[in-house]
């Protein structure tokens, strides 16, 4: 791979007032992280694998709370995809926390990082598919915009870029369990909907 | 060991038809798989699609309903092949991931095809136009990391390098000069019309993908700029198409498709390295053996020729898909600058050129330039992969 770094999401230059091509940007995003994990080894995978929890759980979190109730409530039929995309996300979130427990260095640990893998990608371009395509048919600018915002606030609380050096058990700890991590992202997000 | 398709039998044609579940062909992983197997199942798919076009043409020349059923037979074992081949290719693919892969395909088999091709005219008209396509896959992996932050190399795999070729503005030459001279048949090497084939049918494959798949994206940029490259392929399809002699009858052209399915099936065969795709070119390569025996049967028939007569002895030397770095690189360094004049090339832009250009892009940038300005935009530099040095071309290189 090139040295050259794509920024995450939120943090390239993009204006970010289409929630859908936020999303999509950051399925490559959890895309790249998952080369990371499975290309380096020892404190550099412990290190990207931490990164790749954090933005899958908050990325997840952002869509429950912003997009897929967005699309049940004003995409027709929209309750049918939301339901089949929220089903992969509880699987999805299932198997992480599972592999969040187990150590890197833990013979299962690749093989269930590989069926996360392929499961999180059938399921973000399902998303994009079936649920991302009808929500940009529908959503006028403001409301494509505010759900921008309200994603990029969930994904505010716990920054998932990497900062060499400051990545230290401390900062791991402040940022809590992965439980109380969706929480907070769920809260951030409920209250840039104006619902907090 | 030499392999004439001549003198092999396969599968007779009654037992090629396949049934639903030997159909439901398991896709390759995106994530995991050799580029060049996602390389050789679309090139396949492009010689499949031409041998079902190309069948259909000849049905519509054809006055005898007896033969019009025997080709129909063939044409739809023919469709069963490209679904199978085509089917391979996975589902959670972006259709922009598929035309990287179709780029890569373009630039790493028309330089092998380069590098390969005997005759020095046709020669040229493949390292002209895999200058064209070398661009093309630059411009689509800057769209790729701007839509879906992936890089192209996650599909390339540093097989083949992503850096500017000749830029595309310079691609829209006008019709006139997109004719090339074709070669002779009676004295041309059987290689060569193989060559022309083979990329005539990916080109062709390439511009039909393009202009079906371009709307389908909602980005602005994208769209303008599968419109762009689209109607560069059509010029493509012009240029490669032009290269075969219009005198080789029907039959004779029959005979050279299903030879030349042959001719890859067996070469793909050789160089692959996952076993479920392996086992498919290998199947298919017997069925086309017997499409091969029942065309020359029919050239027999009508031309009353011998079919020895217009192919190899042998079998040529495998068709390959590997790094073709340096040799592009030599390209790059040589022939950036050239465009068509009639049927030849010239260095500099004449009046016919310079024409199109001015009322093609009507005082615009393009969108193959735009894509470049929205990326710089977004990330502050431009997206490449290179592997082996600084761009030949100083004038190309990263400011
Ligand atoms: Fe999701
Ligand atoms: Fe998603
Ligand atoms: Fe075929
Ligand atoms: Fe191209
Ligand atoms: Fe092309
Ligand atoms: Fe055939």
């Amino acid at each position: 791979m090139s040295d050259t770094y794509t920024p995450h999401a939120g943090d390239d230059r993009a204006a970010d007032t289409d929630v859908v091509a936020l999303l999509i940007r950051q399925h490559g995003d959890i895309r790249n992280l998952f080369d990371e994990v499975e290309q380096t080894s020892g404190e550099e995978r412990r290190d990207a694998f931490r990164r790749l929890v954090r933005l899958l759980a908050v990325h997840e979190t952002a869509e429950e709370e912003v997009v897929h109730p967005w699309a049940r409530r004003s995409v027709p039929g929209g309750e049918g995809v939301v339901k089949d995309r929220l089903a992969e996300e509880k699987e999805a979130k299932e198997t992480l926390s599972a592999l969040d427990e187990m150590d890197i260095d833990d013979q299962r640990f690749l093989p269930e990082l590989r069926r996360l893998r392929t499961a999180v990608q059938q399921h973000a371009r399902a998303e994009e598919r079936y649920e991302f395509t009808h929500i940009r048919r529908h959503a006028d600018a403001d409301a494509l915009a505010a759900m921008a915002r309200a994603v990029k606030a969930a994904e505010a609380i716990a920054p998932t870029r990497p900062h060499p050096g400051v990545e230290s058990a401390g900062a791991n700890v402040a940022l809590g369990p992965l439980a109380a991590l969706m929480d907070r992202a769920k809260d951030a997000a409920r209250k840039a909907m104006g619902k907090g | 060991m030499p392999f004439n398709p001549l003198e092999q039998r396969g599968i007779p044609l009654d037992r090629q038809l396949r049934n639903w579940r030997e159909l439901n062909v398991e896709p390759i992983d995106p994530d995991r798989c050799d580029p060049y197997t996602r390389c050789r199942i679309i090139t396949m798919n492009g010689i499949e699609v031409e041998a079902v076009l190309f069948s259909h043409h000849l049905a519509r020349h054809t006055h005898d309903p007896e033969i019009k059923r025997q080709l129909a037979r063939t044409r739809y074992i023919e469709a069963q092949q490209q679904k199978a081949v085509n089917w391979l290719l996975p589902g959670v693919s972006s259709v922009l991931e598929t035309t990287i892969a179709y780029e890569q395909v373009a630039v790493d088999l028309t330089a092998w095809v380069a590098r390969m091709e005997p005759d020095p005219y046709l020669q040229q008209a493949y390292q002209f136009g895999v200058l064209e396509d070398f661009d093309h896959l630059y411009r689509y992996a800057n769209l790729y990391e701007m839509i879906e932050h992936r890089k192209a190399e996650s599909i390339v795999d540093n097989l083949t390098e992503v850096m500017p070729g000749r830029p595309t503005r310079y691609h829209h030459r006008d019709p006139y000069d997109n004719v090339r001279d074709p070669y002779d048949r009676t004295t041309v090497n059987p290689l060569s019309k193989l060559h022309a084939l083979t990329i005539m049918a990916a080109e062709q494959q390439t511009m039909n993908f393009y202009i079906n798949t371009g709307p389908t994206y909602m980005e602005p940029i994208a769209r303008q700029l599968y419109q762009e490259i689209g109607l560069i392929e059509e010029e493509h399809v012009t240029h490669y198409e032009s290269l075969v002699d219009p005198g080789e009858t029907w039959w004779e052209q029959l005979v050279n498709h299903e030879y030349n399915e042959c001719y890859l099936y067996y070469s793909f065969l050789e160089q692959e390295s996952d076993p479920k795709v392996k086992a498919i070119w290998e199947l298919h390569l017997n069925m086309e053996l017997e499409h091969l025996h029942t065309a020359c049967d029919l050239m027999r028939r009508h031309d009353g020729r011998d079919p020895q007569e217009i192919l190899a002895p042998e079998l040529p030397n495998v068709l390959t898909f590997e790094p073709n770095k340096q040799y592009l690189r030599e390209l790059l360094a040589t022939q950036m600058d050239l465009t068509t004049l009639g049927a030849g090339y010239v260095r500099d832009a004449h009046e016919r050129f310079e024409k199109m250009q001015e009322k093609i892009h009507g005082g615009e940038a393009p969108p193959s330039d735009r894509v470049m300005a929205e990326h710089d935009d977004m990330f502050g530099r431009e997206y490449r992969v290179v592997s082996e040095g600084e761009h030949p071309d100083p004038a190309m290189r990263e400011i």
